[in-house]
């Protein structure tokens, strides 16, 4: 299976997506307003030759879509040189099953850039590693300094709902701390792939 | 005699759009023990959690057994709690 432009052109824009989505869409426009870019990393996009396709697989009930996709659609909307095109996960198998995490996990979202002959310039899956370790680190600090979450391997029902959410509130606020330097390193590694583009 | 409580709790991660597994196996529990179980709870979670309890015992779980469960292995676990 090859991406040529006949299949590129079937995705959806940004701005399509958006307005297909059942669920989060609140959400994703928060995060859209939260992304922080700096002259540099504009500066950078809009310095590239030409303009880069990106070819996402995305759903919109995945918090890392939710997530990171809104880093995209702004990198996009803010250096005019990214042509973004969406395809929902679920109805596109084949695609998905080329860019598999890890070869067996269908995670996402998933974000090809292509140049304008459709040459893979490089894919980029779910969210950087460095996002992951930070926040599993931080969850580790969370569980210690409150005993009552027990333990961090244990099943999460084994709590009573009190405490549950309680966790459930410390999980979230963890997470928004760490949403400025999650964006960075999205930018950060997305800049990295689309800057391949020859000159 | 003591009439026991049986519960099932489903925990599946509402951040991995594994709603319809979740549904499809609380759908099967109803429908094979009704009244049988006192309750089945979903609790909606994140980090790709996919774990099922049968009174407190952990029966499934994504992280440790891989994948969603069987419903025939989660509906012989619940059997064995209510012969007990």
């Amino acid at each position: 299976m090859t991406i040529d432009r006949a299949r590129f052109d079937q995705g959806l824009t940004y701005e399509a997506y958006k307005a297909q989505m059942s669920r989060n869409l609140d959400r994703l426009e928060e995060n859209e307003r939260r992304v922080d870019l700096s002259k540099e990393d504009i500066a950078a996009f809009r310095a590239l030759p030409r303009p880069v396709k990106v070819l996402v697989l995305a759903e919109d009930w995945c918090g890392d879509v939710i997530a990171n996709l809104p880093v995209l659609g702004r990198l996009a909307k803010d250096s005019g040189k990214l042509d973004v095109r969406i395809f929902l996960r679920d109805q596109n198998d084949d695609l998905m099953q080329r860019y598999l995490n890890k070869g067996q996990f269908k995670s996402i979202p998933v974000f090809v850039f292509l140049d304008e002959d459709f040459h893979e310039l490089g894919h980029w899956i779910e969210r950087p590693a460095s996002v992951t370790e930070v926040r599993a680190k931080r969850r580790k600090e969370i569980f210690a300094a409150h005993p009552e979450f027990g333990s961090p391997d244990a099943p999460v029902d084994q709590l009573s709902e009190s405490v549950r959410v309680q966790l459930q509130t410390e999980l979230a606020k963890m997470r928004d701390e760490t949403t400025k330097f999650a964006n960075g390193e999205v930018v950060r590694e997305l800049r990295e792939i689309a800057t391949r583009v020859a000159a | 005699m003591t009439a026991t409580a049986h519960k099932v709790k489903i925990t599946y991660c509402a951040e991995c759009g594994y709603e319809p597994q979740t549904l499809d196996l609380a759908r099967a529990l109803m429908l094979e023990f009704g009244a049988r179980l006192s309750c089945i709870e979903l609790i909606p979670w994140e980090g790709g959690t996919f774990d099922v309890s049968v009174d407190g015992q952990l029966i499934h779980s994504m992280a440790r057994d891989g994948g969603f469960p069987q419903a025939g292995a989660i509906k012989d676990a619940v059997r064995a709690r209510l012969s007990a």
